[in-house]
Parts: C-alpha cells; sequence; structure tokens
C-alpha cells in the first residue's frame, strides 16, 4: 500500500488502541465467535467502529501458530499448550491451518468485503515462535552468541531447528490472511529482547541478535513487500535502542512499542517515513492504583505534546492488546476511552 | 584461590565443566557435600542474584550460573541423599491456572535452589487445588505463585482462597510476575510479593524465618 496512508492518520491526530480483545469479552459467547468466521468479522469491526479505528485489527492471540505447527505433528490438543520439543525434530511437515486460523482469514475476509475498515492480519515473529516450542530457549540463544554451533551443541541445534519449523508454520498462515484480504499484518515479536538476549553480549556482538532474529522476519517482510502488503511491527518487550535500530531496517508502515520504551528518543532511531505507535502501559489499566483516569488523561498529553515536538509521524495507542481482565473491565475501557478523548 | 573460591566463581560464570571438576574435587578431598553446597554453591547463586538485581548480569548469565549450580548439585544430591540431609525449607512454585508463561517462575525456582530451598516446581497453568495438593504433600512452608498475563492476576486471588479454605494459614505464600504489585499482594491476601528473581530469595528467606 501506499505509506502516505499511514503517514496521513498520523498527521490527522489519529487515537486508536488494539482492542479487539476487549471489545469480544464483551459478548458472553466470546469463545464461539472466535471459531466463527464472519461473526469474528462483525466483532472486529465493532471494535474499530468503537474505538474510531480505522483499522480492523484481530485479536492478538499468539498461540495460533504453535497449535498448527503441533496440531499437524500429532501432537494431542491437550498438550498443545504445554509442549516443548526435547529433540530437534529432523523431518519437516505440513503445517494445516486450524479453525481459529480459518475463522481468521473468513474475520479479514469480510472486513475486506465490507470496505469499512483497513483489513488487518496478525502473526507471531518467529524468534518469539520458536521460544514457545522449547522449554528453555534463553540459554542455547546465549551458548550461540557465545559462539557454540549447532554442531557442537544439541540445544544450539533444537533452537535453530523450532526457529526453521516456526517458519514453516508462520508462513503459510501470513499468505493465507494476506489471500483473505490483509492489506497490513502487525507481526509481533515480544520475545526479541533484553530477557532472551543479554545486554552483555551483545555490547560485544549482534550477530545472534541479527541470525535469529533479523534474518527471518527479513523473509517475512520480503513476502508482504511480494503481495504489496504493509507490515506493522509490534514488539511490546524490554528494548535496547540498537534493537529498535535493527527492527527499523525492516521498513514497517508502523512500529509499536512498549511502556519501557520513550517514544519520543526512539524517534531519532526511526526513519520517518515510519510511523510510532503506542505505547500507553494498557498492562497497567487494570489497577486504578496503578494508573487512574487521570493519569492516562497526563500521559496521553505527554506523550502527544513530545512527540508533536519531535515531528516524528505518530499515532497514540496501547502499548500491546488491550486484554479484557475479568472484573475490570469498566476500569480498562474507560481509561480506553480517556484516551481516545 | 582455594578450590572452594573456584567452585564458586566457576557458577558465578557459569563454567559448568569446571564446576563439576572442582566439586568432585572437593569431595574427594574429603569435603562434608553439605559444606560445599553452604560455602561455594550457595554464596556463588547469593553474588549472582546481587550481580542481577544491580543490572551487572542479566536472565541467560544467571540461567548459565544455575546450569553450572545444577551439574554440581547433581553430584552432591545422592550423598546428601545417603547422609539423610534435607533442605530445612520446601517451597512449592507454579504459574497460576491460564497462564502458560514459565521463564519468571523457573528464575525463582533457580534462585531459591540455590538458597538450598527445597523446590517441587509444579509447572505452568496450575489450577488452585494443585497448588493445595502440593503443599499438603510436600509439607510445603513456602508457595509462590507466577504469572504474566493482567488476564491470570484473578487465578492468584482464587488460588490464596484455596488455601485459606484448606486451612493452610501457616503457609506462607509469594506472589509475583510483571502485572503484580505489592499493593496487589495485599489486595488478595498474599503474604509478600517481589519485583524480580534475586529478591524472591531474600523474600523467601525472611518468610519462612518469620
Amino acid at each position: 500500500m501506499d505509506r502516505s496512508y499511514y503517514l496521513e492518520l498520523a498527521e490527522s491526530g489519529l487515537k486508536m488502541p488494539i482492542g479487539t480483545h476487549l471489545v469480544l469479552h464483551e459478548h458472553a459467547d466470546a469463545e464461539a465467535i472466535l471459531l466463527e468466521g464472519e461473526r469474528l468479522g462483525s466483532v472486529v469491526e465493532e471494535a474499530a467502529r468503537t474505538f474510531g479505528a480505522p483499522m480492523a485489527i484481530p485479536v492478538m492471540d499468539l498461540k495460533l501458530e504453535k497449535e498448527a505447527l503441533l496440531s499437524s505433528h500429532g501432537v494431542p490438543e491437550a498438550e498443545i499448550d504445554q509442549f516443548h520439543f526435547k529433540e530437534a525434530p529432523e523431518q519437516d511437515w505440513a503445517v494445516s491451518a486450524t479453525p481459529r486460523m480459518k475463522a481468521t482469514c473468513e474475520a479479514i475476509s469480510h472486513v475486506a468485503k465490507n470496505g469499512e475498515f483497513l483489513p488487518v492480519g496478525m502473526g507471531i515473529g518467529p524468534f518469539s515462535l520458536m521460544t514457545k516450542l522449547v522449554s528453555d530457549p534463553i540459554t542455547p540463544v546465549f551458548l550461540a552468541g557465545a559462539g557454540s554451533t549447532a554442531e557442537e551443541d544439541e540445544e544450539v541445534h533444537l533452537v535453530e531447528r523450532t526457529l526453521a519449523l516456526a517458519m514453516n508454520a508462520i508462513l503459510p498462515y501470513l499468505e493465507a490472511q494476506i489471500k483473505a484480504g490483509a492489506k497490513a499484518i502487525i507481526l509481533c515479536e515480544p520475545a526479541a529482547n533484553m530477557v532472551y538476549f543479554s545486554p552483555n553480549q551483545l555490547a560485544e556482538s549482534y550477530e545472534i541478535f541479527d541470525r535469529y532474529v533479523m534474518e527471518p522476519n527479513r523473509r517475512i517482510k520480503a513476502l508482504l513487500d511480494a503481495h504489496n502488503v504493509d507490515m506493522i511491527f509490534h514488539d511490546c518487550g524490554e528494548l535496547q535502542n540498537e534493537m529498535v535500530s535493527r527492527f527499523a531496517t525492516l521498513n514497517p508502515a508502523m512500529m509499536s512499542l512498549g511502556s519501557s520504551r520513550m517514544l519520543w528518543e526512539d524517534a531519532a532511531l526511526v526513519p520517518n517515513d515510519i510511523v510510532l505507535y503506542g505505547n500507553l502501559p494498557t498492562k497497567k489499566f487494570y489497577s486504578d492504583s496503578l494508573v487512574s483516569q487521570e493519569d492516562v488523561r497526563q500521559l496521553s498529553a505527554e506523550l502527544t505534546r513530545r512527540m508533536r515536538a519531535t515531528g516524528h509521524p505518530f499515532i497514540l495507542g496501547s502499548e500491546c492488546d488491550v486484554l479484557s481482565v475479568p472484573g475490570a473491565e469498566a476500569t480498562i475501557k474507560a481509561k480506553v476511552e480517556a484516551f481516545l478523548k | 584461590m582455594s578450590e572452594l573460591q573456584e567452585l564458586t566463581a566457576a557458577v558465578e560464570k557459569g563454567n559448568r565443566k569446571e564446576a563439576i571438576r572442582l566439586t568432585n574435587l572437593l569431595i574427594e578431598a574429603g569435603m562434608p557435600p553439605m559444606d560445599i553446597v553452604e560455602t561455594g554453591l550457595v554464596p556463588a547463586m547469593s553474588n549472582v542474584g546481587e550481580k542481577f538485581k544491580n543490572n551487572e548480569i542479566f536472565v541467560p548469565e544467571m540461567l548459565i550460573a544455575a546450569r553450572a549450580m545444577k551439574e554440581a548439585m547433581a553430584i552432591i544430591q545422592p550423598l546428601l541423599t545417603a547422609a539423610g540431609i534435607k533442605p530445612k525449607y520446601t517451597a512449592i512454585i507454579g504459574t497460576v491456572q491460564g497462564d502458560l508463561h514459565d521463564i519468571g517462575k523457573n528464575l525463582v525456582a533457580m534462585m531459591l535452589k540455590g538458597a538450598n530451598f527445597n523446590v517441587i516446581d509444579i509447572g505452568t497453568n496450575v489450577p488452585p487445588e494443585k497448588f493445595v495438593a502440593a503443599a499438603k504433600e510436600h509439607e510445603a512452608q513456602l508457595v509462590g505463585l507466577s504469572a504474566l498475563l493482567t488476564t491470570t492476576m484473578p487465578a492468584m486471588k482464587t488460588t490464596v482462597e484455596a488455601f485459606r479454605t484448606a486451612g493452610l494459614n501457616t503457609v506462607k505464600i509469594m506472589i509475583g510476575g510483571a502485572p503484580i504489585t505489592q499493593e496487589f499482594a495485599d489486595e488478595i491476601g498474599a503474604d509478600g510479593y517481589s519485583p524480580d528473581a534475586a529478591s524472591a530469595v531474600d523474600l523467601a528467606n525472611k518468610m519462612v524465618a518469620a
């Protein structure tokens, strides 16, 4: 798409949350809706309408690709959530779309057909998916960064094989969403952060970060570019400046970062044709003592003022998917409404 | 530097081959296994915790150190068991129902083991009744509840309530995780809250000693 679409949204002073989860859970049969494409599409549109957003954004459920990969490998449904590979599977296998994935694609088609909102897709990044497939991804990533190779170390081999398998689940799902009509994809890579990568090690070299995070994401970007679909890159983890700079080399249309980032400082790290999005501390919205409505108003005003001072294109929003917390739904929604006003 | 100090340094650096070699050496030299734990391994993990709190090292370095400690303990544990020596305190740890995240939980488990707690890790997505049953079965003094998601925080409350309903009022419950605060801990009746894995050990030691 034309990059000016996002730049003009920023210029217009748009404010919007990633808030479909919140609206979905206002429906008594939320779980059933997730499996019914047309109804899910309507809810995604309802969320966009509720929050005055021009984009129809799916629920940020980052478990779908793991479920598809493992169910296609014969892992029983009840074991999928907690399943980790103990040994590296040497063979690839075809990954079939799950009912949830099919419903999400149908929802995107529904949005595309209606034409009221920009149909947006969603997917997990390869590194983040890999971290869900092995029980301890951190140690082998560190060992690989210290020079251990897959030939020398079984754990490093496991990480590298599961990273390759992750791509086998991610790419077909992204292609399916694009085929369904997605014009932009929110690519979520929250595990690419300072928990999984030691800042001490990164101070010596970013080679392992480039190899395990950037390289697979460049392949995804190439896929999106080939279909003229925009990338909206999301990482709400704790990041170093250098990580932000490297993510910017993917040239996403928008970059969505967590509330630990000072976006007005990140503006200097990110080219001016990439819209910065976020990053109100929506994960704390459940608690009035952590963040009151007045705090939300002040944070919004300050962030808007500081970003305006940088001149960098910016859309005020949430640091992540705004989740519906049982018992705190009303206070969360009131705070979302507070920053939209 | 004595061999014991070398062992401490090897664990701190995560050098597991050296940790194994030095542990074997100290055992062969006749050092009581519990002394190796208390004067070699526990100080190593304590130093690791301090460096983590001071941002000198990060999660990966903690895990590498814990792995070296685990290798050393694999040599020592059979000797302790044979001698009938058990850790003084037992902790049950798990991620609450609905939540599959385990990094924080694993770090706290690892640091508690490093402080010579007997740690029973009951995994992720743990229902309240499983926490209660595990605490009863292992006669735990401490229970650690972890949650990463705001959506699963209410499960902490129901777990704490399950302990109180079961009458396990002497079992101390500590909670932690990215969205958790001291205020939330107070609100749900937990006995303590820790913002990170290293501080969790300090808190655990205070709680069981109280």
